[in-house]
C-alpha cells in the first residue's frame, strides 16, 4: 500500500501556481498535513482525490498512475472534503445509503456498515430525520461517514475537524488512530493539535512548497533546548514581540506568560519542554526568513 | 444621502458579481442574438403584407418590441436567483445582521436584476443603430425615434419583470420551479391582455389600453395602423411579430411615434408597478432566517442532542470504548458494480419531497391514459402526464451543483460511467411510467408508429432535462424551455415542435431521435470536463 506523489503541480487560471515540485510517498499511517490558510493543503487534497489534475508531475496509488487508471485509487478511496454539501430533503441513512450505491457497494453490506458508521459517528437516533435540519456539526459528522463507507485504504479529510464539538472531536482524533494500521490516511488541518493526538508523520506545507517531512519527535527534536517560557510585564509586551519569535501568551496575575523561540535566552527566561506547535511556528519562520532572503 | 450610498453599493455589488461570471456573457449573447435575428431579417413585424422602411423609427420600433415581448421571458429567468444567491453564499446572513430594512433590501435587488436586463436592452439599442446602417434603406439617424421605444417600451417592462422575479423568489410557492413554469403563462397573458383590444376590433385605444398594455405593443400598432390606411384603404387589420417567415413584399414609409401625455404616463406607471411588486416582496421576504427556510420534508420528531462531555471525559470515553472495533472491515470483493442499485437510489432521490398527492394525481393521469379514447389519450391525457412530473425531470444533472456534493460524488469510482447513465435511465423511467397508459393504449390499437414515437418521447424528455442540467447547473433552463416547448409545441401539435410523437401529423420521431442522441453525447461530454479524470 503505497501513494506516491511526484513533483506535482497545481496551477489555476491565471497562472497561479497553488501547489509546485511537491514530492512524498506514504505508507500505511496517518498523515498530518499542517500549513497555513493558502498554502495549498486544499489543492493537493483534491489532487489525490481525483477531484482535479495535477498540471505537472504525477501521483501514483501502488504503482497505478492516477491520469491514466484514477479508478484504481477511486476503489479505495474515502474523501471528506473541506467544504461540501448534502441533499436537504434525504434522511442521513437515505443520503448514505445513496452514496453506497455510487461507491457500488452491495446493498446488504452497505446497510450494516450504515448502521454501524451511523453509531459511530453518533447519529444513530436521528437518521431518519432530514439533512437540511441537522447543524454544521452533524453534517460534518454524515461526511465523516461517507467517508468511511467502503472501509477506504486511502483516507483523505480535509479539516475534519471544523465544527465538530470537543467530545466529537476527540473522537474523532481517536478513530482516525484506530482506523491508521491497515491505512494511509491524510489529515490536512491547520489546527495543530489534531495533528498531535494522530498523526504518524507530519508534513508541513506553505506557499505550495513541501517545508518538511518528519516524524513528529524529529519535528520536535529540531526545537529541543530552543524553547523558553518567560513572565513580562504587560507594557513591554509589544516590544518583546519586536525582538523574539513569541509563540504563544497567556495573561496571569504575576504579568503575561509567553513562550519564545531562540538560541538565546532572554535574560530570565526558563526552559520549556518544545510542543509540535512551537516546531510548526518554527519550521514556518525558517521558510520564510529563507524566502525573504 | 447615507441611504442613496447603501443602495448604490448594493445594487453596484450586485451588478458586478453578476457581470463577472461567465453566465453573464450567455446573456448578452442571447441579447446579441436575438439583435443579429432581428437585424437578419429572421424576425419580422409586419401589418398584412407591409413592412416598414428601416429607418430610425421602424428599426427603433422593431427593436423595442422584440425587447419588450421576447427579452423579457427570458429576462425574467435570467435574473430570478439573487436572493437565492445571497442565501447559497450565505452573504445574507452578514446583510441580515445590519440596520437594512427588508423593503430596502428587495428594492436593492430589484434595482440589480433591472441594471441586468437594461444592459441587454442596451445590446439591443447598439444592434438597432447598427441595422439601420447596414440596411441602408434610410441611413438618416433619428436618435429619439431610434431610441425612445427601447427607453419607453422595453425598459419599463424590463423593470417590472425585474420586480416580478424577486417577488416570485420571496413567495414559498413560486421560488422554485413551480414559479419558472407559472411566470411562462403568466408572461403569455400579460401579452394577449395587452394585445387584444387593439388587434382584434380595429378600434382606437382608450386611456384605459394604454394601462394595461405590457409591451407597448398596442399603443405602437394603432399609429402604424394610421398611417398604413392612408397608403392602403383595404388594409385588413393584421398584425404579426414572427420569426422565420417569408418577408412582407410591399413596405410603407412610417416616421414613428407621437408620444403624448397618456402614453407617457402609462408606460413610467410600469416603473411604478415594479416598485409596488418589489416592496410587496418585503412583505414576504423571510431575511434569511433559517428557521423560515422551507424543507418539502419535515423532521417526524426531534431527538434531543447528546449533551457535550468535557474533555477530559470525551477522552477517557474513547479509549475506553474504541470505535473502530464497532466497524466491521468490508470484503474486498464487496465493492461491486452495482448499476441497478444505483438507477434504484436516484429513482428515490428524484423522486423524493413529493406528497401523497402527487403521487395521486401520476396515477390518475396514468388510469386516464389507459381508460380514455385513444384520441384523448394521445392529446390532452398525455401532454398532462408528460407535464406533471417536469419538477422531477428538471433536477436531472442539476444536484451536484446545486447541493455542492460534487466532490463526494466526482470521486467515487466510474462516476461518469455509472452515475450519469443511472440518472438518465431513472429519468427515463420516471418518464415511462407517467406517460404509461397511452404506451397500453398504442399497444391495444396496434399503432406501431405511435408506439416509436412514444419510445423517442421517452428516451427525449430526460435526455433534454439531463443534457440542459448539466450543461447550466441550474433547473431553470429545463423548466423555462420544456415549459415553452410543451405549450407551443406539443399542445399545439406543431409539425417539428411535437416532441410526444403520437399524433401521426405532427410527429418526427427521427428528428427527435437524433436530437436525443445528441443531447445525451452534450451531457457526457458536459460531465467528461465536469470529472479532472473520466
Amino acid at each position: 500500500m503505497k501513494l506516491s506523489i511526484e513533483n506535482v503541480g497545481k496551477c489555476y487560471r491565471g497562472g497561479l501556481w497553488a501547489l509546485r515540485r511537491f514530492s512524498l510517498e506514504l505508507k500505511p499511517g496517518v498523515l498530518g498535513l499542517l500549513g497555513p490558510n493558502g498554502a495549498g493543503k486544499t489543492t493537493l487534497m483534491s489532487i489525490l482525490a481525483t477531484i482535479t489534475r495535477a498540471s505537472e508531475g504525477r501521483v501514483t496509488w501502488n504503482g497505478a498512475d492516477l491520469a491514466s487508471d484514477p479508478n484504481s485509487l477511486r476503489e479505495v478511496l474515502g474523501y471528506l472534503p473541506q467544504d461540501f454539501g448534502v441533499y436537504p430533503n434525504l434522511s442521513a441513512q437515505e443520503f448514505l445509503e445513496y452514496l453506497a450505491a455510487i461507491k457500488g457497494l452491495d446493498a446488504n453490506a452497505a446497510k450494516r456498515r450504515i448502521d454501524q458508521l451511523l453509531n459511530v459517528v453518533n447519529l444513530a437516533d436521528v437518521r431518519g430525520r432530514p439533512l437540511g435540519g441537522f447543524s454544521g456539526g452533524m453534517k460534518q459528522r454524515v461526511g465523516i461517514a461517507q467517508a468511511l463507507l467502503n472501509d477506504p485504504q486511502l483516507l483523505i479529510v480535509d479539516e475534519p475537524t471544523a465544527g465538530l464539538d470537543p467530545e466529537e472531536r476527540v473522537r474523532f482524533r481517536n478513530l482516525l488512530s484506530e482506523l491508521s494500521g491497515e491505512r494511509v490516511v491524510i489529515l490536512s488541518t491547520h489546527i495543530v493539535s489534531d495533528v498531535e493526538a494522530t498523526a504518524t508523520d507530519i508534513a508541513l506545507i506553505a506557499n505550495g512548497t513541501l517545508v518538511a517531512h518528519a516524524a513528529p519527535e524529529e519535528l520536535l527534536r529540531k526545537v529541543d533546548g530552543r524553547v523558553w517560557e518567560w513572565v513580562i510585564p504587560s507594557a513591554d509586551l509589544n516590544a518583546v514581540k519586536q525582538c523574539y519569535h513569541v509563540s504563544s501568551t497567556a495573561r496571569r496575575s504575576d504579568g503575561v506568560h509567553i513562550r519564545v523561540l531562540t538560541q538565546d535566552p532572554p535574560t530570565g527566561a526558563k526552559p520549556a519542554a518544545p510542543t509540535l506547535e512551537d516546531a510548526y511556528l518554527d519550521s514556518l519562520a525558517v521558510h520564510r526568513a529563507g524566502r525573504a532572503a | 444621502m447615507k441611504r442613496g450610498r447603501v443602495l448604490w453599493a448594493l445594487v453596484k455589488a450586485d451588478f458586478l458579481t453578476r457581470v463577472r461570471r461567465t453566465s453573464f456573457l450567455v446573456t448578452l449573447g442571447f441579447a446579441v442574438f436575438l439583435g443579429y435575428q432581428t437585424f437578419a431579417g429572421h424576425i419580422v413585424m409586419q401589418l398584412d403584407d407591409y413592412r416598414g422602411v428601416y429607418n430610425s423609427a421602424w428599426v427603433g420600433a422593431l427593436m423595442g418590441i422584440v425587447a419588450s415581448s421576447f427579452l423579457t421571458l427570458v429576462g425574467f429567468y435570467i435574473v430570478k436567483g439573487s436572493i437565492l444567491r445571497d442565501e447559497t453564499t450565505r452573504v445574507g446572513q452578514i446583510l441580515a445582521a445590519t440596520p437594512m430594512s427588508k423593503s430596502f433590501y428587495t428594492v436593492a435587488r430589484f434595482l440589480g436584476n433591472f441594471a441586468v436586463l437594461a444592459a441587454m436592452t442596451l445590446v439591443m439599442a447598439i444592434a438597432a443603430l447598427c441595422m439601420q446602417l447596414f440596411r441602408a434603406e434610410d441611413r438618416t439617424l433619428h436618435l429619439w425615434s431610434l431610441l425612445s421605444p427601447l427607453l419607453l417600451y422595453a425598459l419599463p417592462a424590463m423593470a417590472f419583470v425585474a420586480a416580478l422575479a424577486i417577488l416570485f423568489e420571496t413567495l414559498p410557492v413560486l421560488r422554485g420551479g413551480v414559479g419558472n413554469i407559472i411566470w411562462f403563462f403568466l408572461w403569455c397573458a400579460l401579452l394577449v391582455i395587452g394585445v387584444r383590444p387593439a388587434v382584434s376590433h380595429g378600434s382606437p385605444l382608450t386611456r384605459a389600453d394604454y394601462f394595461h398594455d405590457f409591451t407597448g405593443l398596442p399603443s405602437m400598432f394603432t399609429q402604424m395602423r394610421d398611417t398604413l390606411v392612408t397608403v392602403d384603404p383595404h388594409f385588413h387589420n393584421n398584425f404579426s411579430l414572427s420569426i422565420g417567415i417569408k418577408p412582407p413584399r410591399h413596405r410603407f414609409l412610417w416616421t414613428g411615434i407621437r408620444w403624448d401625455d397618456a402614453q407617457l404616463a402609462s408606460r413610467l406607471l410600469w416603473f411604478g408597478y415594479a416598485l409596488a411588486a418589489a416592496l410587496l416582496a418585503s412583505l414576504f421576504f423571510h431575511r434569511f432566517d433559517p428557521a423560515r427556510e422551507r424543507l418539502t420534508r419535515r423532521p417526524k420528531e426531534t431527538a434531543e442532542r447528546t449533551p457535550v462531555l468535557e474533555l477530559a471525559a470525551a477522552r477517557e470515553l474513547a479509549r475506553s470504548d474504541p470505535w473502530a472495533a464497532r466497524l466491521t472491515p468490508l470484503e474486498p470483493r464487496t465493492a461491486t458494480n452495482r448499476f441497478f442499485s444505483l438507477v434504484a437510489a436516484e429513482l428515490r432521490i428524484m423522486l423524493q419531497g413529493h406528497g401523497w398527492w402527487w403521487y395521486a394525481v401520476a396515477g390518475g393521469l396514468f388510469i386516464a391514459c389507459v381508460a380514455a379514447p385513444l384520441k384523448a389519450s394521445s392529446g390532452g391525457i398525455i401532454l398532462a402526464a408528460w407535464i406533471w412530473p417536469i419538477l422531477v425531470w428538471s433536477q436531472m444533472g442539476t444536484r451536484e451543483s446545486r447541493y455542492n456534493t460534487g466532490s463526494l460524488i466526482f470521486s467515487a469510482p466510474n462516476a461518469l460511467e455509472r452515475q450519469l447513465p443511472a440518472t438518465w435511465l431513472a429519468g427515463v423511467l420516471i418518464t415511462l411510467a407517467t406517460g404509461g397508459g397511452l404506451a397500453i393504449r398504442l399497444l391495444i390499437a396496434r399503432d406501431l408508429h405511435g408506439l416509436a414515437g412514444f419510445a423517442v418521447a421517452v428516451c427525449f424528455i430526460p435526455t433534454l432535462a439531463l443534457a440542459l442540467g448539466t450543461l447550466t447547473g441550474s433547473s431553470k433552463f429545463f423548466e423555462a424551455l420544456y415549459t415553452a416547448w410543451w405549450y407551443t409545441g406539443a399542445a399545439h401539435h406543431l409539425r417539428g415542435g411535437d416532441f410526444t410523437g403520437v399524433v401521426a401529423a405532427s410527429s418526427t420521431p427521427l428528428v427527435y431521435l437524433v436530437l436525443t442522441i445528441a443531447l445525451l453525447a452534450a451531457a457526457f461530454t458536459r460531465r467528461r470536463t465536469q470529472l479532472a479524470y473520466a
